[in-house]
């Protein structure tokens, strides 16, 4: 800047004045100086790029996003494969079943047909043709690259738009009607391995990083749950995603949008494993207020409560755990021995502090989740707390564990859960995880099978007594305040929302990234959002590892390989 | 200085907008409600919901024997005594039962075309209904009027006492001595399991309980009697729930409050006019109580189990469990007379009693509230329940539908 532009500024005034003008400079290079410094990231290595299935919700949502959300889905879809944890990690490891190729097709076949009906094709195309009778291959190619770049996350390479305007083109010809031909070639996009699965590409001038699409992919995937929307292709094909500035833009425009609620509540019903309650069953004369309208008032009271407190009051993530307010609908009401004055939706509720329950884990939704169908169980839910919210990995039990004396005295007089269990600790091979799960679930025994608090068992006083990895507590409201303070806790958070992002399990290499993750984490009060948007604009989170370097690495070469080869031929 | 004080008001006026509007907000917002953990009794309140009602009743007649001259009869029944209905020559079984039909339903209207079933009053008398005048049966029920009446006098007035199958002296069900004797009200019979409607949603009864201090003795409780607005809460299996939550009706008629007493575990309340829904073939009626009364045990589980008793005024009794002439659609208006009447008869001619037969028996036998001329216009009435844990809660008045 020339001297004498500066001069005037300077002399403008009093001393006061330059002070203030002095002050502004000082903050404009320190946010400059924050701007540019580095973020304290550490470098990482990656993983491999992913082949992931889409799940059901991203599968609608792709159909409701490119063609409305009036589009009918037929087919009915596999039950979700769950890996590490997550069936967002499930989804690069699971394959495709004859029965789910046919479920496929039937969806494609419908959803082609009403894109393509009368009703549907003037909002749908852009273009007419002057005669149907007659292929217009203008309007096809139009057509069918528009929606097979929002089909494949990616705009279409020419010569497979010459493929799909080729099947079109055949099957007008043979059908004698230009729709008849796209509806054709729509299908055959429906149901290509391009659409159906997520395929990861690495950049071909930089190959430890996702190419600008694979990149818009794990974006929109990880913060919406949804295809990429036009702008952000526009995004990608326009380079904004090869600059940190870029994905900043447009992390944050995706976590603003309506989506974002939405896979908030996809990620931890799927962390909290709600799909299991698909399997749930309750002996309706032991608790006959359970039903499938409770099941899934369950699963939303847990999802309401999270939402709120996580998104929409940004709240600190470990709180879930001793939160006290919370939803309930009438049904949940009778379970949890409430009163409930909304006749219809939702009552917001707050539990009293002597009600004795607080946080998620004492939620219908986990209690009756993790039970046996006539019973609680103190081991269920311990090894559920332990694996679901604190990572921890506890071995399936031996193949000749014996029940018997568990089930013997499950109604006798005076006999609790923790007396039986005790009875059945005395096998050294049952004991040794048995000592890791009973004391968390042996204080939930203040709930039944079904989740209705309760003080006694078969007439005796429960003991709730327990301790959570050197931490005792009397009460179920004392292994809340441990649960929220147990460091394992954000860490666990932190790695399920990585590993949900990638689609994988964290690599060795990328553990000094998970531990600034967690630091990350906590600068910013365990708050969900920052954690995603974290995420999502790291530099490890587009970083992939090469194939050549995996293949040096020992500890993941021939998970890696596998891995690329499965890509190679899908693409 | 004008402009600094336009300045200072427009200033004054935000802070005031925006103040309501805050205020507003956090009135709004605030809609949370605290909840406490605990069993059925919480700050000395409870409530319940009535999970089985049934008229208190005697052993069967068959089984008691107390029915000497037989069981009342439809008109169908009365017909076929007649020498007219006497079987014709080669009249097959349909024509001939069709004919008894025929005959049955003339026999219930009157000489000027009215049906009887509407017109009970200026019927004539019907001496094929039966009443339970046994002086030896016993029914289920308390003592309403504090006496024991069963003196040769009483029993020649058909206004005496029963005693309770426990021996317990002086009570008041005159109900049952005017159905005792029909086939419907018998163990097996269709007319005491109205219940039925309960659990279709139709209809509900609440109790509430205020100010208890001990649960076995209180000498001073608020009871509530309730309408319920809400449909009971049933189990897959169609079990009624405990702990579920009830609104009240929002119409104070069908609300009352008194007071009580708890004496070893047994709730006793002071009389209160009551009045609950009823409903049958999608047609509602009131089922009144006046003076009504409960004595019921209530166990540490919060199981509320007994009798709630008092006077039913005769015209209303016979209206929502015989005649239905005053029965209503559900947006209130007059149901279709061709339902009251197709109702009416109907159950008359399927329970095995007449209209006029148990109008004229409900009116005999009354034994309540006497007007100026000393006619009683009400009949002791009695009603055996069960009621378990339940939250009760105001009623949203700007629900759309608050009747049960």
């Amino acid at each position: 800047m020339p001297e004498e532009s500066k001069a005037p500024l300077i002399s403008i005034g009093s001393r006061g004045k330059r002070l203030v003008v002095y002050a502004v400079l000082a903050i404009l290079v320190m946010v400059f100086a924050l701007a540019v410094i580095d973020s304290g990231e550490p470098e990482t290595t990656g993983g491999p790029p992913m082949v992931r299935r889409l799940t059901e919700e991203q599968y609608r949502n792709s159909i409701s996003d490119i063609f409305g959300p009036d589009i009918e889905i037929a087919g009915r879809f596999e039950r979700p494969f769950r890996a590490h944890g997550l069936i967002a990690v499930g989804t690069g490891q699971a394959g495709i079943s004859p029965f789910a190729v046919e479920q496929y097709e039937a969806s494609a076949q419908i959803i082609a047909a009403t894109v393509l009906s009368e009703e549907q094709r003037a909002s749908q195309l852009d273009c007419s043709p002057a005669d149907a009778r007659q292929f217009d291959v203008v309007c096809a190619s139009a057509f069918l690259s528009d929606k097979g770049r929002m089909l494949f996350r990616r705009p279409l390479a020419d010569f497979e738009v010459q493929h799909y305007v080729g099947l079109a083109r055949n099957g007008a010809e043979q059908l004698g009607d230009f729709h008849d031909g796209l509806r054709l070639s729509l299908y055959a996009m429906l149901v290509a391995p391009d659409f159906l699965f997520r395929i990861e590409r690495v950049d071909p001038e930089h190959p430890d990083q996702l190419d600008p699409f694979s990149r818009a992919e794990r974006l929109s995937f990880f913060l919406t749950n949804a295809p990429p929307d036009d702008e952000l292709l526009r995004a990608a094909e326009d380079g904004d995603l090869d600059s940190t500035r870029g994905i900043r833009a447009q992390a944050d425009r995706l976590i603003a949008s309506d989506r974002f609620e939405g896979t908030v509540r996809n990620f931890f019903s799927d962390m909290m494993e709600f799909d299991s309650f698909g399997e749930l069953a309750k002996d309706p004369e032991i608790y006959p207020a359970f039903n499938s309208d409770l099941a899934l008032d369950a699963q939303e009271q847990t999802l309401k409560t999270i939402i709120e407190h996580v998104v929409e009051n940004d709240g600190d993530y470990r709180d879930l755990f001793t939160l006290r307010d919370t939803y309930l609908t009438r049904a949940l009401g009778v379970v949890n021995r409430t009163p409930v004055p909304a006749r219809e939706g939702w009552q917001p509720v707050t539990f009293a502090p002597d009600a004795g329950r607080a946080g998620i884990q004492s939620h219908v939704s986990f209690l009756a989740l993790h039970s046996h169908p006539g019973r609680s169980s103190p081991t269920l839910r311990g090894y559920a707390l332990r694996q679901v919210f604190l990572c921890q990995e506890v071995p399936d039990p031996p193949s000749n564990v014996n029940f018997t004396e568990i089930e013997e005295h499950v109604n006798e007089a005076n006999v609790t859960a923790r007396d039986r269990l005790s009875i059945h600790n005395t096998e050294p091979s049952c004991a040794g995880c048995h000592k890791v799960m009973d004391p968390l679930g042996l204080t939930l025994e203040s709930f039944d099978g079904v989740g209705t608090f309760r003080t006694h068992e078969n007439g005796e006083l429960i003991d709730l007594s327990g301790e959570l990895d050197g931490t005792p507590y009397a009460t179920a409201d004392g292994l809340a305040e441990a649960l929220r303070d147990h460091p394992e806790t954000p860490r666990c958070l932190a790695q399920r929302m990585y590993t949900a992002a990638v689609g994988r399990d964290i690599e060795w290499g990328e553990r000094y990234y998970l531990d600034w993750l967690i630091d990350e984490f906590a600068d910013d009060d365990y708050s969900v959002p920052d954690l995603m948007r974290r995420i999502a604009t790291s530099e490890n989170f587009f970083t992939v590892t090469p194939p050549r370097a995996r293949r040096s690495d020992t500890t993941a070469g021939a998970r890696a390989d596998t891995r690329g080869s499965a890509q190679g031929d899908i693409s | 200085m004008a402009r600094q004080h336009t300045i200072y008001r427009i200033l004054l006026a935000s802070i005031v907008v925006a103040a309501i509007g805050v205020g507003a907000w956090a009135l709004l917002k605030d809609d949370r409600i605290e909840v406490q953990g605990g069993g059925f009794l919480r700050d000395g309140e409870a409530g319940f919901v009535i999970t089985s009602f049934a008229y208190a009743v005697g052993p069967d007649a068959a089984e008691a024997g107390t029915c000497p001259n037989g069981m009342s009869k439809n008109v169908v029944e009365i017909f076929s005594e007649t020498p007219e209905a006497a079987r014709r020559a080669g009249e097959d079984d349909e024509a001939y039962g069709q004919r008894l039909e025929t005959g049955g339903q003339a026999s219930s209207q009157l000489p000027d075309g009215r049906n009887m079933c509407m017109f009970p009053a200026v019927a004539p008398l019907d001496p094929h209904t039966r009443q339970l005048l046994d002086p030896d049966a016993v029914a289920d029920g308390i003592n309403l009027d504090g006496a024991v009446s069963r003196s040769s006098a009483d029993i020649r007035s058909r206004r005496f006492d029963f005693v309770s199958p426990d021996g317990e002296e002086g009570v008041d069900n005159q109900f049952w001595r005017a159905v005792g004797c029909n086939r419907s009200y018998q163990s097996d019979g269709q007319s005491n399991v109205y219940e039925i409607g309960m659990y279709a949603g139709e209809w509900g009864i609440l109790i509430s309980l205020a100010g208890v201090d001990d649960l076995e003795n209180d000498d001073h409780v608020r009871i509530g009697i309730h309408a319920s607005a809400d449909p009971l809460r049933l189990s897959p299996t169609r079990a009624a729930l405990e702990y579920a939550t009830y609104a009240w009706d929002a119409d104070p008629a069908l609300n009352a409050t008194t007071t009580g007493r708890i004496v070893d575990g047994v709730l006793i309340s002071e009389p209160v006019d009551v009045q609950f829904h009823h409903v049958t073939n999608s047609m509602y009626t009131v089922r009144p109580l006046l003076d009504a009364r409960i004595r019921a045990t209530l166990d540490a589980s919060g199981q509320l189990n007994g009798i709630l008793g008092g006077y039913t005024p005769v015209e209303a009794l016979y209206d929502f469990q015989f005649g239905y002439r005053n029965a209503r659609n559900g947006d209130g208006t007059p149901a279709p007379e061709a339902r009251r009447l197709q109702t009416s008869n109907g159950s008359a001619r399927v329970l095995g009693h007449t209209c006029q037969g148990m109008w004229q028996s409900l009116h005999r036998l009354a034994d309540g509230h006497p007007d100026d001329g000393g006619s009683f216009t009400s009949i002791s009435t009695q009603y055996r329940f069960e009621a378990r844990p339940a939250f009760l809660v105001a009623p949203e008045l700007d629900a759309e539908s608050d009747d049960a």
